[in-house]
């Protein structure tokens, strides 16, 4: 077997008296697809939240490439390599597409305060390189024509993809994106689709998606864990998720599961 | 490049032949406006761009002031040294300073600074020994190699290449990832630390940079008025700076020049109307928070688009 790159062990997270996840344990092999759905509250958000930093574990922990990262600051996971999009996009606003890209490849390039003051030829050559990267992300995800258009401007879709073209920028090697599909037509889902199928197969990212319907998770993922007011319910390939009672019941409810059965 | 370089070659003559058709008031004024705008300066960086509210701006003035002159009155250190000294420090209390938005913000943050401020005048006023108290010290005169300055005619040709290269500096920084990095905390935290930035040091970092500003410039406003007065120093002051910068525009430097073109020369202007002066003020800062965020300096680029959208409407 070959080691995970994230591993979640045991993480129950609480928020006072409600249960946000209830002891979920979670591998995600490099190089993989993988996919955590479940309806409206399950606790899919909270998962990424904590992979990211944002929110500590109440008990058991996530590692990362060998380490421990729950409860260290984002910045510093996303140094690590882990990038991500928001549910409802955090983009900056006021900035065009192609400044927000920028800020994810500032990182890797930028120079020292003192160049950045003086504007010398070194810090003209960078500026060009990371303007460069941006452009190239942009067309990735489809918004090469979008460049210099305000963030809060576009519509949804291309905000979505915004994100993704933003998250990539900090050059991850783990990309978890929560609910990408939401608010999607089903040909831009298609398109989605694609380019994370080219991210893995181009870049050899590692991809967690998060779904509250199977429709874009069905199609590309390799493995799937399906979660319930914070518990984990099934998990498993596509195909045995699909027929899992467990998992009908969950999403249609008592009669539908008892249907499937007769 | 070649834009550059025209756009320096004017500076560098309007810098060198305004001396021959101003009256020395006007060169003072000039230097006044200068002054005022490095101070709002730090405030533009803070609070326009890194999006930090802070009312310390007067704090970092008075004590950019009140440290060259306590340093050179009790261990002879040349002013020139003080100014440069004190800012250093003063920006490394802004740093300090700047910690404290791992705890708070937005309004909070600004009653923190507030209080700063009233901090910082209190010792002002009770360190008698030192500072003289409620009285206020003499600011000590500039000399350099020999040469004094001590007027407005002279004060001009320190005054003005000094905030003339912190304001390029300052331009410069803004453009570049740190300056965005900066944007980026004020337009959204969470995306901002998730793209890596480490949104507390760079809010220290800016909070820093506008001690070191209004540090320079409370210098530099202390060589111009060659007194320092503790009442000068105080919360109103703070909103003072604050009120120039809305009223000029936050987000640009440009907007720090504007604002303090308008509230230096307003009273000249306003004479007789010196008493209901802190009125004009306040309702000039509410009709810009109200009708125009952005300050003067969007009104003129609302201007250049009403502009060239004629022309292209022309051409078509
Ligand atoms: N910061 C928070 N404070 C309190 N409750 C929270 C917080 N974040 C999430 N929750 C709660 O935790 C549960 C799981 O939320 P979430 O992870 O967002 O679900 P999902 O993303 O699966 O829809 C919900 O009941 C939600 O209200
Ligand atoms: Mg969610």
């Amino acid at each position: 077997m070959t080691s995970a790159l994230l591993t979640i062990q045991n993480l129950t997270v609480r928020f006072g008296g409600l249960v946000a996840l209830d002891d979920v344990s979670l591998d995600i092999a490099p190089r993989s697809i993988q996919a955590v759905i479940g309806p409206n509250g399950a606790g899919k958000s909270t998962l990424i939240n904590v992979a990211t930093g944002i929110y500590g574990a109440t008990s058991g922990r996530v590692d990362y490439d060998g380490a421990r990262i729950d409860g260290r600051a984002p910045h510093a996971i996303s140094r690590l390599g882990i990038a991500r999009t928001f549910q409802n996009t955090e983009l900056f606003g006021e900035m065009s597409a192609l400044e927000n890209v920028m800020i994810g490849a500032d990182r890797h390039m930028c120079g020292s305060y003192l160049s950045s003051a003086m504007h010398g030829p070194a810090y003209w050559r960078t500026e060009q390189a990371i303007r460069a990267e941006a452009r190239r992300l942009l067309e990735l995800v489809g918004l090469g024509n979008d460049t210099d258009v305000e963030a809060a401007a576009l519509p949804f879709g291309k905000q979505r993809r915004l994100e993704i073209a933003r998250a990539l920028a900090t050059r991850p090697r783990l990309l978890l994106l929560d609910e990408p599909a939401a608010g999607l037509r089903s040909a831009e889902i298609d398109e989605l689709n694609s380019i994370l199928l080219d991210l893995r197969a181009n870049l050899g990212l590692t991809i967690l998606v998060i779904d509250h319907v199977m429709a874009l998770v069905m199609a590309i993922s390799d493995h799937i864990t399906v979660l319930n007011f914070g518990r984990k319910i099934a998990e498993g390939s596509p195909q045995e998720v699909r027929s899992s009672p467990e998992v009908i019941k969950a999403y249609l409810g008592e009669k539908a599961a008892h249907a499937s059965h007769s | 490049m070649t834009v550059r370089l025209l756009f320096g070659a004017v500076v560098l003559v309007i810098f060198f032949a305004a001396p021959h058709f101003l009256a020395e008031f006007q060169l003072f004024q000039v230097c006044l406006i200068a002054a005022t705008a490095l101070v709002v300066l730090g405030i533009v960086v803070v609070t326009g761009i890194a999006g930090q509210i802070s009312l310390a701006q007067a704090a970092f003035v008075g004590l950019g002031g009140y440290g060259p002159a306590i340093l050179a009155a009790r261990y002879g250190v040349p002013v020139w040294a003080g100014i440069m000294i004190t800012a250093v420090v003063v920006g490394a209390v802004g740093y300090a300073l700047g910690q404290l938005t791992l705890r708070v913000s937005g309004h909070y943050l600004a009653l923190a600074t507030m209080a700063f401020t009233a901090i910082v005048q209190l010792a002002f006023i009770h360190s008698d020994a030192v500072t003289g108290g409620a009285v206020g010290m003499q600011m000590p005169t500039l000399e350099i190699s020999g040469k004094t300055f001590a007027s407005g005619g002279t004060l001009y040709y320190v005054v003005l290449p000094v905030v003339g290269v912190l304001f390029l500096a300052v331009h410069n920084l803004i453009h570049s990832p740190v300056g965005r990095a900066f944007a980026a905390i004020r337009q959204s935290e969470t995306a901002a630390a998730a793209m890596g930035i480490d949104v507390l040091a760079h809010k220290s970092a800016a909070f820093a940079a506008s001690g070191f500003l209004g540090a320079i410039g409370g210098g530099l406003l202390g060589l111009l008025s060659t007194y320092l007065d503790p009442s000068q120093f105080g919360i109103t002051q703070a909103v003072y700076y604050l009120a120039v910068a809305v009223v000029g525009g936050m987000q640009s430097p440009l907007g720090a020049i504007v604002g303090s073109a308008v509230f230096v020369l307003v009273p000249e202007f306003l004479q007789a109307f010196q008493t209901y002066l802190g009125l004009v003020f306040a309702l000039l800062l509410l009709v810009f928070i109200v009708l125009r965020p952005n300050g003067l300096v969007s009104l003129a680029s609302d201007l250049l688009r009403i502009v060239g959208g004629k022309q292209q409407r022309g051409a078509a």
